[in-house]
């Protein structure tokens, strides 16, 4: 064999195989997603059809716009709580943090759990926010409380404290990066120029750690908005959120339709708000002042 | 202790594959159908061999057919879902001949529309209970007698009900209206209202068996709806003390069939497995592992102890006919199952 279709060959298996992947696991499962969202819920099943009426029944039924907006809240509060953590915990580490054998501890501190089962993970909260659990125990034997609580468990708070603790890796990981890439210089820098050291933060280090931020919550975001297990372990009866209802629509409603429609509207939003990041990000990097 | 360990050899030959086997069978079932207490006899005997994919709920058998046959030979779906599997063509008619002891089985039964058309069987009866309420009996002086006392403000974040469209069953009786396979709109109506009148009450809605023991055994719940039998049973063996008991409103019933999927081709296997369900072994069996009551009365009555015979009451026509059984509910199935998104969706 000669040279150049060797060459051809290679080049063919270069790209062939990310444009297959790309068509069997992502085009081709999303249109099929799209052709049922079209089709029409008829018993004992659904069949094909081309209308929009599952589209208008997930903007006109107020179920669904609720669930759209509680999920919306849900995560846009796990986003935030993972940030206000993760930020000075990822500048402690490259700023404050001496010892280089602590400063890796304490990074894979973050990372470990998520070599743990997610299920292990969000179940654990189970035991720790109980009538019964660990956090009441706590509470009762210092004193602060005299009863134990149920406020803990079962609602929307328990939904955030959970998805937050499961997620903030995801934040920690970009802001990390993002701040260890800031050249030290520019805070002397700064500093020589008469800015004190909050100024100097907050007009040169958190300007520059932007891309790592936006990153974190595009991340935080989304994997919260498409969650459904910790709806349905630490979750009371008002925590449904938008993934639980695709399950209900797939599994007991067997309306594959609504469900593919719903599914549609959600994947949407999330590349909205990737779309949206990505922007965020490169104004970042290109450097907007 | 020798025939045990025989048992267990046995057991073990038998997982050890389907070399051995002449045939095999695959279920698609709930947890305790297939359990190895009486599946390795039947193994053995008929050199079937069997595996077994539990479902979580009755939504779980039409996404899992209709993905594609081919790969499971028996399904056990309870009577609200079996004329579903009927009508999308998912099981084929029963050779009732080729069935011994379908005449020992409750007439009440071999009435229900949801297992049949046409004038043939697709399903054959198995086990059944009731949906009965359970409450801790830590937690009450009065013993609860009523649906009511689900919707009671003292108990407020106490109360636990079932994740299911049976939540709307539920709150129709507690309306007042008994026709709840067959409820008209504004009737739908009133109930889901109930049910959101009832939401800030719930401590969780449970979805599995195993939550709802968790719930009890946590101590977050207090009062629930239940499958007779079953939880009250784990929950008894960690030492929870609970009591079922039937509202004056009344219980659904449920009664789990057996079909055949259509087409299989391990058809041998699948009626000696049938058979072998409705004989002694597998109606004992259910009965032993899961607390449930068994369909065919005779031979529940040659297994059975009298005392779990009274228990599982086998011998107690009345509280059969008591019972609500679920009838499948066609083309309202989606404003019951809407109406019950809508509840949990606020």
């Amino acid at each position: 064999m000669s040279a150049a279709p060797r060459r051809n060959l290679a080049g063919a298996l270069i790209l062939g195989i990310p444009i297959l992947w790309i068509l069997v696991f992502m085009l081709l499962p999303y249109g099929i997603i799209v052709t049922y969202s079209f089709w029409i819920k008829k018993y004992p099943s659904f069949m094909p059809a081309f209308q929009l009426g599952n589209y208008v029944t997930l903007f006109t039924d107020p179920q669904y716009l609720q669930v759209m907006a509680r999920t919306l809240k849900i995560s846009t509060l796990v986003s935030l709580c993972s940030f206000a953590l993760a930020y000075p915990f990822a500048y402690y580490l490259v700023f404050r943090c001496r010892s280089q054998a602590l400063r890796t501890w304490l990074y894979m501190a973050v990372i470990a759990p998520l070599w743990v089962s997610y299920l292990l993970r969000a179940y654990v909260w189970k035991t720790i926010l109980g009538t019964e659990g660990i956090l009441n125990s706590f509470l009762i034997s210092t004193g602060i409380i005299a009863e134990p609580s149920p406020v803990f468990l079962y609602n929307q708070f328990a939904m955030v404290v959970t998805l937050t603790y499961i997620f903030i890796p995801f934040m920690v990981m970009p802001i990390y990066t993002a701040l260890e890439k800031i050249p030290r210089n520019l805070s002397e820098a700064s500093a020589d120029l008469g800015m004190g050291p909050w100024r100097t933060f907050l007009h040169v280090t958190l300007p520059l750690s932007m891309p790592g931020v936006a990153a974190g919550f595009t991340l935080t975001f989304c994997l919260s908005f498409g969650d459904f297990v910790a709806p349905f372990l630490v979750g009371g009866p008002d925590g449904n959120l938008v993934a639980n209802v695709i399950a209900t629509q797939f599994g007991a409603a067997l309306n594959w339709p609504l469900g593919s429609a719903l599914a549609i509207v959600m994947l949407i939003i999330v590349l909205s708000i990737v779309s949206l990041s990505d922007r965020l990000e490169s104004r970042g990097n290109g450097g907007e002042f | 202790m020798k025939t045990q360990y025989l048992v267990t050899a046995c057991a073990l030959s038998a997982l050890a594959g389907p070399v051995l086997a002449e045939g095999s069978v695959s279920v698609l079932t709930w947890e305790g159908y297939a359990d190895p207490s009486f599946i390795s006899t039947f193994e053995e005997q008929s050199g079937c061999s069997v595996s077994a994919t539990y479902v979580g709920s009755n939504d779980d058998f039409a996404p899992k057919l209709m993905a594609g046959g081919g790969i499971y030979d028996l399904i056990t779906p309870s009577i609200d879902t079996t004329k579903l599997m009927i009508d999308l063509g998912f099981v084929e008619p029963l050779d009732t001949a080729a069935i011994t002891g379908w005449d020992g089985i409750y007439p009440k039964f071999l009435g229900q529309d949801g297992i049949q058309k046409d004038g043939a069987y697709y399903g054959m009866p198995y086990s059944w209970g009731a949906i009965a309420f359970m409450y801790r009996d830590d937690a009450f002086t009065t013993p609860p007698t009523s649906i009511a006392d689900l919707w009671r403000e003292d108990l407020k974040g106490k109360i636990s009900l079932w994740d299911d469209k049976s939540a709307i069953y539920v709150a129709a009786r507690k309306n007042g209206d008994m026709n709840i396979y067959d409820l008209s709109d504004e009737q739908i109506a009133k109930a889901q209202e109930a049910l959101l009148e009832q939401k800030p009450l719930v401590r969780k809605y449970w979805a599995t068996a195993g939550e709802l023991v968790d719930l009890y055994k946590a101590g977050e719940v207090v009062i629930s709806n239940t499958w007779a039998g079953y939880q009250s049973s784990l929950l008894a063996a960690e030492g929870v003390k609970v009591t079922e008991f039937i509202p004056t409103e009344g219980a659904e019933g449920w009664m789990d069939s057996w079909m055949v999927v259509k087409d299989t081709p391990n058809k041998e296997c699948a009626y000696k497995f049938l058979n072998m369900q409705l004989s002694e072994l597998g109606q004992c069996g259910v009965a032993n592992v899961n607390g449930y009551s068994a369909a065919n009365a005779a031979a529940a009555k040659s297994c059975m102890t009298s005392e779990q015979f009274a228990a599982l009451h086998q011998d107690d026509p009345d509280y059969l006919d008591s019972l609500l059984i679920w009838a499948p509910l066609a083309d309202r199935f989606e404003t019951y199952t809407n109406a019950w998104n809508a509840v949990k969706a606020q």
